[in-house]
């Protein structure tokens, strides 16, 4: 039996119990047990009535608190911010700052959703005409074009650009992977997902760019550190360039007339310094407008 | 790329020549990436060819290069370039009837190798048997395949490290016009090159290919 040193009365109580379930005692002693049974009641009801006035006392005081007002502007996050432990949780200036990320993100995201539906691509933009007649089509489904559209508009651009071979092929699913031979001076590997352009990578014209299997293989990077890893650099930055998510073709289009100014890769000067090297690099830069050729640290 | 020769500087030896010029380039920031070796040995046709056909005595290099270990490549003046595997220099002594090796002749370019970005570069000393005739220096640009696209690109590097010896554009990227370029086409410019160096005297002189 644990020892209750504040509640000794407690300790007699079971004492009795127990030897009420033992075997039959004098009885002398049960007397004596009764008397202490009727105390230890006397005492139970002191502590029932002391519970009884400290759960009054707390209603009373609940109602003294009143309604949590409604037009709190967090609702009832807001009462967050009655929580007295700040220190340990600091869970409502977390809260606050979430809601003011948000808001900005919004707003922002509003701003250039206005933006880019101004700038269209202006190389692109006498084709507008042609292109809108397809475009209630083609719009709710530009993630999932029929392979044979994307063909159609490879085969198109292949044909439009004579000294730059497109070759296409599906080696995982339906995604296409193009192999771009741009003249005798680089290949670049073009990842699309439907008509979009999901990553371009650029190698030299002499390195290999299939995997044993003979398919066309997206990982390899190329030997030729320096050179092939800007221009690479500056494909993706195109790509970022060239969105236009309701014309995907245009974008594709105007891609690859942006890759086809690398034909003089190693031959254009750099259009603002006027040389032809820098820091052993020459020009890799191709500006999205005019196509003329910069360094890269000359092109601002 | 291209191979040139670089004069020695005035009042100094081949070997100081050889250090301001690796200097240059250090101090351009190219990286040295152990050395390079180019040999060549002069083959005559035999005497008993030449009689029995009329003709008069061609001679024929056989070269090789560090860069295409390989490799061997063995050529005719202004003729066809054969690329062949490195056993070849056996196929030659077996066809000794034929082709005679004119060992006093054998002449080689040994020197370091240096990177920088996307360019390699070679400069070597010229010796022929125990005598340092000229200074070597080679130009590649690893990206690119068609020489002519890139030769004022090379030009400007070359002006960068070898100032007013900076050389003319070789007479092999003249006949090549769009076709990629090839070894052959680097050992034909060190042929040239040898042979040049080989008709000066004892005179030092720096050959760029």
């Amino acid at each position: 039996m644990l020892p209750c040193p504040e509640n000794s009365e407690c300790v007699y109580l079971l004492r009795v119990i127990t030897n009420f379930a033992g075997p039959s005692p004098g009885i002398g002693l049960m007397l004596e047990d009764c008397t202490s049974l009727i105390s230890v009641s006397a005492h139970l009801t002191l502590k029932k009535n002391a519970i009884l006035f400290s759960f009054s006392e707390l209603e009373r005081l609940s109602n003294l608190v009143g309604k949590p007002s409604e037009n709190h502007p967090l609702h009832n996050s807001g009462l967050l911010s009655l929580d007295p432990v700040q220190d340990k949780t600091p869970l409502y200036s977390q809260l606050l700052q979430a809601y003011k990320w948000s808001n900005k993100l919004q707003y922002h995201a509003g701003l250039a959703s206005g933006l880019l539906n101004q700038q269209s691509l202006k190389r692109s933009a006498n084709q507008m005409g042609v292109s809108a007649k397809r475009r209630p089509k083609a719009q709710p489904t530009t993630l999932v074009l029929p392979p044979q559209y994307v063909d159609d508009v490879i085969n198109r651009i292949d044909r439009m650009f004579p000294e730059m071979s497109i070759q296409l092929s599906r080696p995982n699913g339906t995604s296409a992977m193009l192999l771009v031979t741009l003249g005798k001076v680089l290949k670049v590997i073009v990842v699309m997902r439907s008509l979009f352009i999901d990553r371009t990578i650029v190698k030299g014209y002499n390195e290999n760019v299939y995997t044993e299997d003979g398919k066309v293989g997206y990982c390899i990077s190329s030997n030729i550190k320096f050179y092939f890893y800007l221009v690479t650099d500056h494909a993706t930055t195109a790509l970022l360039h060239y969105q236009l998510p309701q014309m995907p073709d245009v974008v594709v289009r105007s891609f690859m007339t942006w890759l086809r100014s690398y034909i003089k890769l190693f031959q254009a000067p750099c259009q603002r310094c006027g040389k032809f090297l820098q820091d052993g690099l020459p020009p890799t830069w191709r500006d999205f407008r005019t196509l003329e050729a910069f360094h890269d640290t000359c092109r601002q | 790329m291209g191979v040139a020769q670089v004069p020695v500087a005035e009042g100094k030896s081949l070997q100081q020549t050889v250090e301001i010029l690796t200097r240059k380039l250090e101090l351009l920031g190219a990286e040295k990436q152990g050395t390079f070796c180019v040999d060549c040995e002069t083959y005559h046709t035999a005497a008993s060819t030449i009689s029995s056909q009329g003709q008069t005595g061609k001679l024929m290099y056989v070269m090789h290069n560090s860069e295409y270990p390989l490799s061997c490549f063995a050529l005719f003046e202004n003729g066809p370039c054969l690329i062949a595997d490195a056993n070849f220099d056996i196929l030659m002594v077996k066809l000794k009837g034929f082709f005679q090796n004119a060992k006093a002749n054998k002449i080689e370019s040994r020197g370091t190798r240096y990177q920088y970005c996307d360019f390699l570069v070679k400069v070597g000393t010229v010796t022929m048997g125990p005598s340092a005739r000229g200074i070597s220096v080679e130009v590649e640009y690893c990206p690119c395949v068609i020489a002519n696209d890139c030769w004022n690109l090379l030009m400007e590097f070359m002006q960068s490290f070898m100032g007013n010896h900076t050389p003319g554009i070789p007479s092999v990227f003249g006949t090549k016009h769009d076709s990629i370029y090839s070894p052959a086409d680097t050992m034909v410019q060190y042929m040239e090159l040898f042979n040049k160096i080989r008709k000066q005297q004892q005179v030092p002189v720096a050959g760029i290919r």
